[in-house]
């Protein structure tokens, strides 16, 4: 570790290096199947958002809950959710995470200790007041985290529930993944104030904002604030600034962009390049180690998807089964 | 032209760093910033400007002035200066304040008001050339902008730029420290701190135990950040024609310890091995082989054994205006005194 710069060991930062690139595969290829067809319903990739999700999973543990967005591959993959499920379940099979019956947007698994994604904006921040309320009562330490975006930052939940997670002082953290876009729509032309932290300052908690594209600044933030939540500080705020590579949804023309901006995003805003240049020219990853990494991610999706395809559709007597979720 | 113009450089997302989490410093609302920049404006109009230009921004603040200044013109009052803003690209990012003062600098503004933390401040100094600038503090660290009502830093600088006050009693000449590393310049108003993390992470600097060196050009008693650790042992005025170099060392092996305000509500303790007064113009090299550089409290540069890093300190490297001074000549001058009749300076003064 001596000669290691970096606030984690080399073990963690290829876990890291790791997290992200299999986000990044999984999501690069579904981009290719579902253009081709192959799969059911809409999928929101969440490809160049990578470091936010595993700079804050990074200090979750699996007692720890987060409740995710329509954007949540990411998010399951950095909690633990098994990928090669989590492609079953997206092609709509009954080996998937929820039997088949959940599909992109509701994938979740309680043991993991992910709540789900949501289709619904701004659905996740009222359920992990319920998460952290438990946590505070039960005593064992553990916090919940909400995801949202900037166009859902704007629903009534989402500022409800900073409101409830301040007066009941939860230990709760609200993650605003600022990628530019609700939708189509630029966060200048939608979010009054133009600033999460103000948000965060007006319902009594502390905000700040990091660039969500260097996986250090998400995880040493992020660090504090779950210290922070798990010694009794209450909620907080972090806005992530970040970016999408795809468009809001596989499909999206994305003529809102400006000219440009994609290959821009792509040549000098991927996480993952930053991260990976970084940690090679500080001497302490090879590229080839990192290499061998990416030779393995790709094997493991290649895997995913041969059985996910191979793998049998939902039964019809089984209709109304598993379509609930006990908590 | 209807005489000098005045720029302002309002940074919106100041103060947003983990500081607000670890240490409880201050989060300024953007309406907050609004109110500060009116409450500037007012006072440049009352000391006689009537032109002012300003970066846009996209954080809403463009939108709460119009509105208060709309709201003005309606009510038929002439509160305010004529306010329009740069025509540039807005890209949210730190590099607007750079670009904003460039533009203010080429259009010879006379003075630029910036609001902003220490970063701030020094993005703007490295930009503007000998445009003077006046620094409202709306940061996390504000060892280099003074603490101040707006409304008299607008006054102030009106005095200054239209000549009611001495040139020589209005500006003032201040040190930085010039930082090079290999081809790459950077500057810093108040210190160079060099920690041992390699990568620039969140930027705060807070962990005592990565502090390797600090360079100061000037650090006072009661100053915020790391210039606090100077400013407890062996204070440097701005005007003083010197800085101060510390070399740290584990508390526990250190000749000495210090408890210093290294960021708003932290107070740390640091074991220093021996501070150094360092010369202007002379070339230093971190003792450190490998680290990050932070400047003016926040680290911006990772660096090896590979890269050649020199850090000097220069004096007469930028202009400010001298609020305080300004507003002395103003008193003493009467500027702001209506009286009838020839009652002379000092009685008036005196209430007579």
């Amino acid at each position: 570790m001596s000669n290691n710069p970096f606030p984690l060991s080399k073990e963690k930062l290829l876990e890291a290096y790791r997290m992200m690139r299999t986000i990044r595969e999984f999501e690069e290829r579904l981009h290719v199947d579902f253009a081709r067809g192959d799969i059911p319903g809409f999928v929101h990739l969440y490809a160049g958002e990578e470091a936010v999700a595993t700079g804050i999973m990074m200090h979750l543990n699996d007692r720890d809950r987060i409740a995710s967005t329509h954007r949540g591959h990411g998010h399951c993959i950095a909690k633990g959710v098994d990928v090669k499920e989590m492609m079953a379940e997206i092609y709509g099979k009954a080996t998937g995470a929820c039997r088949g019956k959940g599909g992109s947007m509701h994938i979740a698994n309680l043991s993991k200790g992910m709540m789900g994604a949501n289709g619904i904006l701004g659905a996740g921040a009222p359920l992990i007041c319920g998460a952290a309320l438990a946590a505070q009562k039960l005593g064992h330490g553990g916090v919940g985290v909400s995801f949202v975006g900037d166009g859902g930052s704007n629903q009534g939940t989402f500022l409800e529930s900073l409101n409830l997670a301040s007066v009941w002082n939860l230990p709760a953290i609200f993650v605003v993944e600022n990628n530019g876009y609700a939708e189509s729509t630029s966060v200048e032309w939608a979010v009054a104030g133009d600033s999460y932290v103000d948000r965060a300052t007006g319902f009594g908690m502390p905000g700040v904002s990091v660039d969500g594209t260097d996986f250090f600044a998400v995880y040493e933030a992020i660090g504090e604030i779950v210290k922070r939540a798990r010694e009794g500080g209450g909620p907080s705020l972090i806005e992530c600034k970040t970016v999408r590579f795809h468009g809001h949804f596989e499909g999206d023309a994305q003529t809102y962009r400006g000219k440009g901006e994609l290959e821009d995003i792509r040549a000098n805003k991927d996480c993952i390049k930053i991260f990976r240049n970084r940690v090679r020219d500080a001497g302490v990853v090879s590229d080839a180690e990192f290499d061998k990494i990416d030779k393995a991610v790709v094997a493991l999706i290649e895997e995913a998807v041969v059985e996910a395809k191979a793998a049998p559709l939902p039964k019809a007597g089984e209709l109304l089964t598993d379509v609930y979720v006990a908590y | 032209m209807i005489g000098p113009v005045v720029g302002i450089i309002a940074n919106p997302v100041s103060a947003r760093d983990i500081r607000r989490v670890i240490s409880h410093a201050g989060c300024l609302q953007i309406t907050d910033r609004a109110s500060i920049v009116l409450r500037v404006l007012a006072g440049l109009a009352a000391s006689g400007v009537r032109e002012v230009v300003m970066m846009p921004d996209r954080s809403g603040l463009r939108g709460y002035l119009t509105r208060a200044m709309t709201r003005a013109e309606n009510a038929g009052e002439a509160r305010f200066p004529e306010l329009r803003f740069l025509d540039m690209k807005v890209s949210g990012q730190s590099a607007d304040s750079a670009n904003a003062a460039r533009q203010m600098r080429k259009m010879d503004v006379a003075a630029i008001i910036v609001l902003g933390g220490d970063g701030t401040h020094r993005i703007v100094v490295a930009e503007c050339g000998n445009v003077p600038i006046a620094g409202i503090s709306t940061g996390t660290n504000n060892a280099f902008p003074e603490t101040r009502e707006p409304t008299v830093t607008g006054l102030a600088v009106g005095l200054a730029v239209t000549g009611a006050v001495p040139s020589a009693a209005a500006f003032a000449d201040n040190k930085r420290l010039e930082v090079t590393i290999n081809d790459r310049h950077e500057i810093a108003l108040v210190d160079v701190a060099i920690v041992r993390d390699r990568f620039v992470g969140s930027r705060a600097i807070w962990k005592a135990d990565s502090f390797t060196e600090l360079f100061v050009a000037f650090a006072e008693p009661t100053s915020i950040g790391m210039s606090s650790i100077v400013g407890l042992l062996a204070p440097v005025t701005r005007s003083a024609p010197y800085g101060r170099r510390v070399i740290f060392e584990r508390p526990e092996t250190a000749p000495f310890r210090l408890c210093a305000p290294i960021a708003p509500g932290l107070m740390q303790k640091v074991g220093v091995q021996r501070v150094e007064t360092i010369r202007l113009h002379t070339p230093m090299t971190p003792a450190a082989p490998a680290g990050s550089l932070a400047f003016d409290g926040e680290r911006e540069v990772t660096f090896s054994h590979e890269d050649e890093v020199r850090i000097i300190l220069s004096d007469a490297a930028f202009r400010t205006i001298d609020v305080s001074a300004c507003m002395a000549h103003a008193a003493t001058k009467g500027r702001f005194v209506e009286a009838d009749g020839a009652l002379s300076v000092f009685n008036r003064q005196l209430g007579g």
